[in-house]
């Protein structure tokens, strides 16, 4: 390489070409790291990297699974494999065994053997921990160490969705906890490890040298948080992101048109409804005015419509063909506005019926658009529904405090893709279902108390009949997962909103 | 009577005859006239209904061209709702507010403008001191946390906007009043032991009242941009109603696949915020005696 310019002498000469051999060493080094590193365009916050107080898959969730181990874990398939465990089983009805991978070992040498899979579990129980997804553990009695390498989970009744719910249960390490700030910090046995974690803006992750399962494809991992749809956009059409989530239907084949780009949707294991309150006046006593609420809209329209058809219609349950325990002989509410009438002059609803419509922003998808069209088409039988918009977070607290509208736009998923923890969340000692039916609850219960599977297929079809007919919600369809990525990386969609840097491999 | 009648009909006159020479003026004063003309008159134009859309016809692009208008001729949005009909609907609504705002904010910043200029002392010393911590919260901010927390209804919207613009008024009101207190008109009314209240609303208000016009049409321009901003981040009219600053919200997500849907709102807002302020300018410059001829 020769210098055409003159320096003036030798010691600038050498300077500028140390400089030019720095710049060419620096160019080498980021596309050697760009070719082993991963993007991910995330349209919400990560909140907490304390798995006791995560409670979002797609970001708190998700994130905590790069960094930590469970006992389980879902795959893209859906299925559920071993993570820590080597094996599980019903030892009795109410007694799981799991054998855990001997010789797992923290960064800091603390050992994740039976004994520190106890003390997590007890962590998340202890009121001192203020645990958010204790709840989700409630069932399980107690727990016990019958060796470093075997643990034991006793329930008070048979919980057969117990490994299920375990795939959401990550392991910290208890002597570093007692000293460090889980939220914020983190060290585990996943397959990387945190690098810095900015809230709001990104999380950088590193795989790790020594993982005891397979190594993820690559090694650096930045997970970016984009609130503004249009910006995630341009992000990935700017190649800043390889891979990102909930864009809008109506870019998705402008997307897939672009060079290097592809798009598409899955459908989610999240059911969009309209959750009523059915504690609260006018629509507390008659279920005819729930069910003409159902047949005032046109799901099927709605959904063709607002997400371009890339959603399934509710068959008049919360629960979709994905989850165990789906009912496949109710059907939706059909599309009979005049059905609806009569029901509301039935119930001696006279003139315009007015309620709520609470709308959370920024967690669905289209939701505005979504409420706008309900409100439209319920006005049409006389329902005249007053929308509010709100900030999720103060939704959020509003609908956690008991303090719910008479309806709101609200979609509902339970990453265990059971109907138990599905249909929980309308159990009326759950402080947020907001109905009560003594039937409901007692089928719950009875599905609960057995492992038979037919045998809970049977009380989940009696569970969602009194629901598809008590209607405390209006069953609308499922919410697609949207995403968009470069073909320079390959995604393993999958509906249930995990997000794992070890579902994207890069393209061949 | 008959006389003084004479006189206003030749101010009057005066008025429009400038108003007509200034070319800026004009052509603010036509365009926020179309604008007030087609709000007042939106339900007997025969437009589509700006609430109920056509699923069928959603993102349908603009069909005005040099043959006609067409079924939509500023398209249809992302529920298949006419836009040329919201964007008329909305200015309704966003036109009603500013009024309502600016009418409000204005009555009481005048107010205390004269009660602080008239009296002086410590009243005016405290009211003042009121208008410097108003001026030193940002506005923005300060809308956003009322909104916030009262939730928005129209009725707070025209609150917040009012409780944002009355210091200007207040400050323009009591300078003026300052100046015209010396007057010999008004030192003789106090010779005469005629009421405080009397003199001001006979001899000061009318003299204060030009600058409070001046003041009042800047306003309009700012509170229609604010409202605007207050309805994009969804603390303004709640949906299904138009409003300008929603529908721009609203689009935005389309920007890439279907422009009409913000850019016609916004062009909307930008016609009526600048055809105010040219009207405003041009008002100024009418008013004021130095800058004429």
């Amino acid at each position: 390489m020769k210098f055409h310019a003159r320096p003036s002498s030798t010691s600038h000469l050498a300077m500028l070409r140390t400089a030019f051999a720095a710049s060419v060493a620096l160019v080498a080094l980021s596309a050697s790291a760009e070719a082993a590193s991963l993007t991910i365009g995330l349209s919400s916050s990560v909140n907490s990297l304390d798995p006791a107080q995560a409670q979002v898959v797609q970001t708190d969730l998700s994130t905590i699974s790069e960094l930590y181990s469970s006992l389980v874990t879902r795959g893209p398939d859906m299925k559920l494999k071993g993570d820590l465990a080597e094996s599980w089983a019903a030892v009795d009805d109410n007694t799981w065994s799991f054998k855990l991978k001997p010789g797992i070992k923290f960064p800091n040498g603390e050992a994740l053997d039976a004994a520190a899979v106890k003390w997590n579990f007890d962590r998340v129980k202890s009121p001192d921990t203020k645990a958010r997804n204790k709840l989700w553990f409630d069932p399980i009695k107690s727990i016990e160490v019958v060796s470093p390498t075997e643990i034991r989970f006793i329930t008070d009744k048979p919980y057969p969705a117990l490994p299920a719910q375990l795939s959401m249960f990550y392991l910290l390490a208890p002597k570093w906890t007692e000293t460090h700030n889980p939220i914020l910090e983190a060290m585990g046995t996943g397959p990387y490890d945190l690098v810095s974690a900015t809230p709001g803006d990104r999380i950088v992750l590193k795989a790790k040298k020594d993982y005891y399962g397979a190594k993820p494809a690559y090694d650096d991992v930045t997970l970016r948080i984009i609130p503004e749809a249009a910006a995630r956009m341009a992000a990935v059409e700017a190649k800043e992101v390889d891979l990102a989530f909930d864009i809008p239907v109506a870019d998705v084949a402008r997307l897939n048109k672009e060079n290097g780009l592809a798009a598409g949707w899955i459908d989610s294991s999240r059911m969009m409804v309209l959750k009523i309150n059915t504690l609260k006046a006018p629509l507390d006593k008659q279920a005819e005015v729930r069910q003409a609420l159902n047949y005032a809209v046109d799901k099927k329209a709605i959904a063709d419509a607002i997400y371009a058809g890339a959603s399934t219609v509710s068959a008049c349950q919360l629960v979709s063909p994905q989850y165990f325990g789906f009912n496949p002989d109710l059907k939706a509410y059909p599309y009979d506005p005049e059905k609806a009438k009569q029901l509301l002059k039935a119930a001696g609803v006279s003139g315009k019926l007015d309620v709520e419509l609470e709308v959370p922003l920024g967690r669905y998808l289209a939701a505005s658009d979504l409420a706008q069209i309900i409100g439209q088409q319920l006005s049409e039988v006389g329902i005249n529904a007053k929308i509010h918009e709100m900030e999720f977070g103060a939704w959020a607290k509003k609908y956690a405090g008991g303090d719910l509208g008479n309806m709101a736009l609200t979609g509902q998923a339970w990453p265990t893709l059971d109907a138990d923890g599905l249909l929980s969340l309308y159990d009326s000692s759950n402080p947020t279902s907001y109905f009560k039916n003594a039937d409901f609850d007692a089928a719950l219960a009875k599905a609960r108390s057995t492992t038979d599977v037919n045998a809970r297929l049977e009380q989940y079809k009696i569970a969602t009949k009194i629901m598809c007919e008590q209607a405390p919600d209006l069953f609308l369809f499922s919410q697609p997962t949207t995403y968009t990525h470069s073909k320079g990386v390959t995604w393993q969609a999958r509906g249930d909103e995990w997000v794992r840097a070890s579902d994207v491999t890069p393209a061949k | 009577m008959s006389e003084s009648r004479t006189v206003t009909r030749s101010m009057l006159h005066a008025f429009l005859a400038a108003l007509i020479r200034s070319k800026p003026g004009l052509a603010g004063a036509v365009i926020l006239t179309i604008f007030v003309l087609a709000a007042l008159l939106a339900p007997v134009l025969g437009l589509p209904d700006p609430v109920k859309g056509d699923l069928l016809a959603r993102l349908k692009p603009p069909t005005i061209s040099l043959s006609g208008f067409g079924a939509h001729p500023l398209g249809t949005d992302q529920l298949g709702r006419d836009i040329l009909s919201r964007i008329i609907y909305g200015g309704r609504v966003t036109l009603m507010i500013a009024a309502l705002s600016v009418l409000t904010g204005g009555v009481f910043g005048v107010v205390i403008g004269l009660i602080s200029g008239f009296f002086g002392g410590w009243v005016d010393r405290v009211l003042m001191r009121v208008v410097d911590m108003q001026l030193s919260v940002p506005l923005t901010i300060l809308a956003l946390l009322i909104i916030a927390s009262l939730g928005p209804a129209l009725h707070n919207l025209v609150m917040v906007l009012a409780l944002t613009s009355w210091v200007q008024y207040a400050r323009v009101v009591r300078g003026q009043v300052l100046a015209v207190k010396s007057r010999e008109y008004i030192q003789s009314a106090r010779a005469i032991a005629a009421h405080p209240l009397r003199i001001i609303f006979h001899h000061v208000l009318p003299n204060v009242m030009t600058p409070a016009i001046v003041v009042l049409t800047l306003e309009l321009a700012r509170i229609i941009l604010l409202e605007a901003g207050l309805s994009f981040l969804g603390l303004g009219i709640q949906p299904p109603d138009a409003a300008w600053g929603r529908m721009l919200a609203e689009g935005r997500t389309f920007m890439s696949t279907a422009w009409w849907l913000s850019v016609f709102p916004g062009v909307a807002i930008m016609l009526t915020v600048l055809s105010v302020n040219l009207l405003g300018d041009w008002l100024r410059d009418y008013f004021d005696p130095h800058l004429e001829g």
